[in-house]
């Protein structure tokens, strides 16, 4: 099978200062990479986790996908065809979608729910003969009550929201759902609802997804495979399960480690990395992850490190990575020990 | 004993142009010096309405019952000076956006003098090294350096690290930090429960950590006070909470909390329904509409706060001790 989606070598570059600068600047400072040299890909149907501290480049990682953030360098392939063109671009974001963070923000506040639902079809020209039918059908789909058509975005509780934000994204049937912080703010008993819904529709409908959280303990049960990501770079890519159980690189292990047990009997007594993320101004040297990494060596502050597979649809960015069941999680080492907790 | 609080019936409600918002309805609540008590539940609930009637910051919206004791004071009966007084020096509280609590003109050094006014004892130059040494405690290194920042140039969790140092330099008899990892990454969150769990060492006052992560909670907490749309349904030692939950709201977070399950789960748990309207809290027990085990009593009888064993207590017609 042919991956939907195969992104390669992809970077993107900001300008230090904005425009202002660039105009009074006569010598203006080099743009500095937010993104850099991300490979990945996503199979028809799979769901993908993309993990990160915040700042990490997430988000912008996601735009740069569909297009609304330009690329420095790389290549982006859907469905076997280089995207390279806005026509391109435009034509991708058909068969795709995207869910935003904070969905009651990017909904506009002064149109119902019905106009906001069919807006995507309505901007891509799709013919719909019933607009106000066509909203109710797509409420129904998400679980809401059809009654919801003429309501505002402001009268919705953060889950509903949610709902309508999965509506939305789902409008166009796309083949391809990126869903960026989909349960950001929302509350345990909540975000269930909102990832058993986006997993129903994708068992039903039979889109990719690629899921962008900070959030692991939820994204160990939606996903299929994770992307690790550390100031714009992929350090780790692999089967979930298996990089929760036996993370590689060290960032993935202090991640893990870094989840606080909800047992009071497993308390975790050191924090597992200390200091905080640098600046994607000011990259360190060798490998990026050095002035954190608990168990970095010499050469790492001077060679960066290759990504490099590691077998079983591992890859790596480590001179040193953890050996397969060695430095596992507290968290892991809780489950292993307890298994399942009702 | 001498340095504990305690509230009693407390209720607190907000008068609103669409009618009064009931958003805390006779708790009880106790404390007492060297404890870190938790108050967990989802957002709403009435968390942050209950630890800023405690500090005796709530907006003046806001109408209070009941008491609450503190030192062996009671909080109502003291006029406005020397509450404020009290607030200042006895009681602190660092928020989730610890960004609110700096003035954004001012620097770090000059904003920590003035958390130490209560201490007319101490010249310049000792308040001045006094702050240093606080800013070390909570793990800033070059604490002289960050003296001379101002708020924006720090990140979210060297604020919440400045706003824990601020509020200890007022010497509190009573901590409260509400949701203080909430707006942070899992590695500062870490970073700070950790801190929190080395300050209370030498420390002999309260804390009170507000939180709807669960695992921050048992992280940090000796006894828990479990929160549901304005009341308080569970309360207990933090190991009888995670691992003897009696109340069905308890345990049904409990079990929605997917950081619990190590396996791969199809469904994750949730909790069907949704949360009452704080205008017209339900007659009998609030968690009825949503409860799995409610039974004829529950829709019009408010259930009474059971003793099942020491210091454990639930709000439920269904236990028995
Ligand atoms: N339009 C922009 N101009 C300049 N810098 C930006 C812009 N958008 C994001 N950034 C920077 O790029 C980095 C990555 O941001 P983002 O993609 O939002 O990360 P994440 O979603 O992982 O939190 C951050 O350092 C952020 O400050
Ligand atoms: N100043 C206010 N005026 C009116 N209602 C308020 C005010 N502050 C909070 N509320 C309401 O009180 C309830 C409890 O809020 P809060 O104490 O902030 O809960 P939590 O901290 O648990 O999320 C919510 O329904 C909230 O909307
Ligand atoms: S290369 Fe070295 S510093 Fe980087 S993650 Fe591996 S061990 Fe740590
Ligand atoms: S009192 Fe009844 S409805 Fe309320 S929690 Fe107990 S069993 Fe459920
Ligand atoms: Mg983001
Ligand atoms: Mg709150």
């Amino acid at each position: 099978m042919s991956p939907l989606l195969a992104v390669e070598d992809l970077s993107v570059s900001f300008v230090r200062g904005g425009l202002l600068n660039r105009l009074i600047n006569p010598f203006p400072l080099p743009g500095f990479n937010v993104i850099d040299g991300v490979t990945l890909s996503l199979m028809p149907g799979e769901t993908l986790g993309l993990v990160g501290e915040s700042g990490s480049g997430k988000t912008t990682l996601a735009r740069t996908i569909l297009g609304l953030v330009k690329a420095a360098a790389g290549r982006i392939v859907f469905e076997g065809s280089d995207i390279a063109t806005p026509a391109d671009f435009r034509a991708m974001r058909r068969r795709s979608a995207m869910m935003f963070q904070d969905p009651v923000a990017s909904l506009s506040p002064r149109l119902r729910i019905g106009t906001l639902l069919t807006e995507p079809q309505v901007i891509q020209r799709v013919p719909m003969p019933d607009r106000r039918a066509a909203a109710k059908a797509l409420l129904a789909l998400v679980g809401l009550p059809a009654s919801f058509v003429d309501r505002f975005p402001h009268e919705l509780s953060g889950g509903q929201a949610r709902r309508v934000g999965v509506a939305r994204a789902l409008a166009m049937k796309p083949r391809l759902l990126l869903a960026d912080e989909p349960t950001a703010g929302l509350d345990v008993s909540v975000q269930g609802d909102v990832l058993n819904l986006i997993g129903e529709l994708k068992r039903e409908l039979g889109f990719a997804a690629m899921i962008v959280t900070h959030n692991l303990a939820m994204i160990r049960h939606v996903s299929d495979r994770l992307a690790i990501m550390y100031l714009g770079r992929l350090v780790e890519t692999g089967p979930t399960q298996a990089v929760f159980s036996a993370p590689l690189h060290p960032y993935t292990a202090t991640l893990i480690q870094s989840e606080p047990i909800p047992d009071p009997r497993r308390r975790s007594h050191n924090p597992a990395v200390t200091g905080e993320i640098p600046s994607v101004f000011r990259r360190p040297q060798g490998c990026e992850f050095h002035t954190r990494c608990p168990v970095a060596q010499g050469r790492c502050r001077t060679e960066a490190p290759a990504y490099r597979p590691m077998g079983a649809g591992r890859m790596v960015r480590c001179h040193f990575p953890l050996e397969t069941g060695g430095q596992e999680g507290e968290l892991t080492r809780f489950h292993k020990s307890k298994g399942k907790l009702t | 004993m001498s340095g504990s609080l305690s509230a009693t019936g407390l209720s607190v409600r907000y008068e609103t142009p669409h009618g009064a918002v009931h958003a805390l309805r006779h708790v009880d609540i106790e404390a007492h010096p060297g404890e870190v008590i938790g108050i967990v539940g989802e957002s709403g609930c009435g968390k942050s309405t209950l630890v800023t009637a405690l500090a005796n910051l709530l907006p003046a919206n806001a109408r209070v019952e009941g008491s609450i004791r503190y030192k062996g004071v009671d909080l109502a009966k003291l006029d406005a000076h020397r509450q404020r007084l009290l607030r200042g020096d006895e009681i602190a509280l660092v928020s989730q956006d610890p960004m609110t609590a700096f003035n954004p003109v001012l620097t770090i050094g000059d904003q920590l003098l003035d958390f130490q006014h209560h201490r007319k004892d101490l010249g310049r130059g000792e308040k001045r090294a006094r702050i240093a040494a606080m800013l070390g405690r909570v793990g800033i290194a070059d604490a002289e350096r960050r003296m001379h920042s101002y708020p924006h140039e720090l990140s979210g969790g060297m604020r919440q690290r400045v706003a824990i140092a601020a509020a200890l330099l007022t010497d509190p008899g009573l901590l409260i930090a509400d949701e203080p990892t909430t707006a942070l990454d899992v590695t500062m969150e870490a970073q700070i429960i950790h801190l929190l769990r080395e300050l209370r060492r030498d420390y002999n006052g309260i804390i009170i950590v507000v939180s709807h992560h669960l695992g921050v909670i048992a992280e940090l907490c000796d006894r828990v006070y479990v929160m549901y749309a304005g009341e308080v349904v569970e309360g207990g030692e933090v190991d009888a909470i995670f691992h003897d939950a009696r109340h069905p709201y308890t345990q049904a977070l409990l079990a929605c909390d997917p950081a619990r399950f190590h396996e791969r789960l199809d469904r994750l748990p949730t909790i069907p329904g949704s949360l009452p309207s704080l205008t017209q809290p339900p007659l009998g027990c609030v968690y009825a509409p949503r409860c799995d085990r409610v039974f004829a009593p529950c829709a019009s009888i408010a259930p009474p706060l059971v003793n099942l064993a020491a210091a454990h207590v639930a709000r439920c017609h269904a236990v028995t001790p």
